[in-house]
């Protein structure tokens, strides 16, 4: 079992809805976007094309992240995804200059949206981030847990993501990629990453 | 005008194509730079001390390299937890760095102890002298690594790295003495030294020039990587501090002294514009450093 990721980018719109929705499921504090949707243009005019590409953890089979984590903060749960236990992090930040996607964030001090206030949902969501650590994507392994899909999958309102195990080949992620040619980013580092882009 | 909060900086990179690594660069991060440069140098003054026979020289060695350790522990976000660095010697550089600096400060203490309140000329001391030159190799070797095992900025990605490091926390070390002798302590033991300092100056001055010839050709975040350093906002230091202060300085004065005496007022000046240089080339590498774009 090896989960995974499928983000459709001719059915992505661009909205954020999803880095919204990860926002808030994962009340992250400012600063820390474990998810974000980046515009890539392209061509010449008039032959110009604008891109929506969402960006996150890539939950990498081999990554270069838990390699250099020198405490086994960062660590790998056997059904693929990339994790980190806040306890035993340092704060070294050495994985952050070890992803090549750059996907990891460090929360140097405790932050709100509102300077001098907490709001309830703030009081209630930070008690899942520390100061002094480093957090990212996980999958939304909480809702895995409950038998749910990640928030952004389950909230993406032109169902450009599809999430599944890639090591089934009758998955519709695996049907997917290979039907329509799912490709990763940078693959030359060896990094095999379980997120796979098809073509806008 | 209102200052820019560093996570607002960080948003705003997010934005760029291709985005600074700021982390061990820019706040706190000048502390890890700090650290890699004290610690190098420390552990290089040690292993010349050692030959040399510079009592001066082991004290400074130490002392640099123990303010290092405080500053790579001030660094991180959560100190109290150091202990923790120590569990992924199997694949962390970070980890095998610790326990060398460990290894070098513990055993080059007590060294230093016996050295100074007993004993040192006994089987004890000689194990432990042996195993302080091991800890001292081991921090000056692993530093290189811990950049160049970093797979996301490209301009660090290279086995060039670990060598250039190395070059520079010999040199830093043999500054170090230098510097002590320029203000007259032991002004004949580091005599020796001074053809050494002057090979490394010329020798690093020609893996700094390889280094960002290669790293032109490593693709594009690494060529502008290169440029940031040449013609961009690391320039200034680099030119200044790595070029001027650490290699032409050095090179020029240690090739005068050759022909006629260098007094110690220009030794000293020597010593320490070229541990300035060593400082500014850390800095100047880790500010250079870029994300490859995303997307791809
Ligand atoms: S994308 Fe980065 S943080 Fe995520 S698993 Fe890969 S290397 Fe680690
Ligand atoms: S910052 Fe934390 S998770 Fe990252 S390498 Fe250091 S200890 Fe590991």
């Amino acid at each position: 079992m090896r989960y995974g990721m499928v983000i459709d980018l001719k059915k992505c719109i661009g909205c954020t809805g999803c880095a919204l929705v990860c926002k808030t499921e994962n009340a992250t504090p400012p600063g820390i976007l474990w998810l974000r949707v980046v515009k890539q243009e392209s061509g010449k005019y008039p032959q110009v094309r604008r891109v929506s590409v969402p960006l996150q953890c890539m939950h990498c089979a081999e990554p270069p992240c838990l390699e250099v984590c020198p405490t086994g903060a960062t660590f790998q749960h056997p059904n693929g995804i990339v994790d980190i236990d806040a306890e035993q992090c340092v704060g070294c930040r050495y994985c952050m200059m070890a992803c090549p996607y750059d996907q990891r964030f460090f929360l140097s001090a405790e932050r709100t949206y509102f300077p001098g206030h907490t709001t309830p949902f703030e009081q209630a969501g930070y008690q899942r981030h520390q100061a002094g650590v480093v957090s990212k994507c996980n999958f939304c392994t909480p809702r895995l847990n409950r038998g749910l899909e990640p928030a952004c999958v389950a909230n993406c309102m032109s169902r450009a993501r599809t999430f599944g195990d890639l090591d089934e080949p009758n998955s519709e992620v695996s049907k997917l990629i290979r039907d329509r040619g799912g490709y990763q980013l940078y693959p030359e580092l060896g990094t095999n990453p379980s997120i796979y882009y098809l073509p806008p | 005008m209102a200052r820019t909060e560093p996570f607002q900086i960080r948003i705003a990179d997010l934005r760029e194509r291709y985005r600074p690594q700021r982390e061990w660069a820019e706040g706190r991060g000048l502390l890890l730079i700090l650290a890699h440069f004290l610690t190098g140098s420390g552990a290089g003054a040690w292993l010349f001390a050692v030959p040399l026979g510079s009592d001066p020289g082991l004290v400074i060695g130490f002392f640099l390299a123990a303010l290092g350790a405080v500053g790579h522990l001030l660094f991180l976000g959560r100190p109290e937890r150091f202990w923790r660095m120590a569990t992924r010697m199997g694949s962390s550089w970070i980890s095998r760095g610790l326990v060398g600096l460990s290894l070098f400060l513990v055993t080059a203490f007590i060294y230093l102890v016996l050295l100074f309140v007993a004993e040192h000329k006994t089987t004890l001391g000689a194990i432990l002298l042996a195993l302080s030159v091991l800890g001292a190799l081991w921090t000056i070797i692993y530093k290189g690594f811990v950049w160049a095992s970093s797979k996301g900025i490209p301009l660090w990605n290279t086995p060039l790295v670990p060598a250039l490091y190395i070059a520079y926390a010999l040199r830093g070390g043999a500054a170090v003495l230098i510097l002590l002798a320029g203000l007259g302590t032991q002004l004949g033991a580091v005599e020796p030294l001074e053809p050494i300092k002057l090979w490394l100056a010329v020798s690093t001055a020609v893996l700094v020039l390889i280094y960002l010839e290669v790293m032109r050709g490593s693709g594009m975040t690494a060529l502008r990587s290169v440029n940031l350093l040449l013609f961009g906002k690391v320039a200034l230091p680099f030119y200044v501090g790595a070029v001027l202060f650490g290699l032409i300085v050095p090179i020029g004065i240690g090739s005068f002294a050759y022909f006629d005496h260098v007094p110690s007022g220009l030794l000293a000046l020597v010593g320490l514009l070229s541990l300035l240089g060593d400082l500014s080339i850390i800095y100047c590498i880790a500010r250079a450093g870029l994300y490859r774009p995303l997307p791809a």
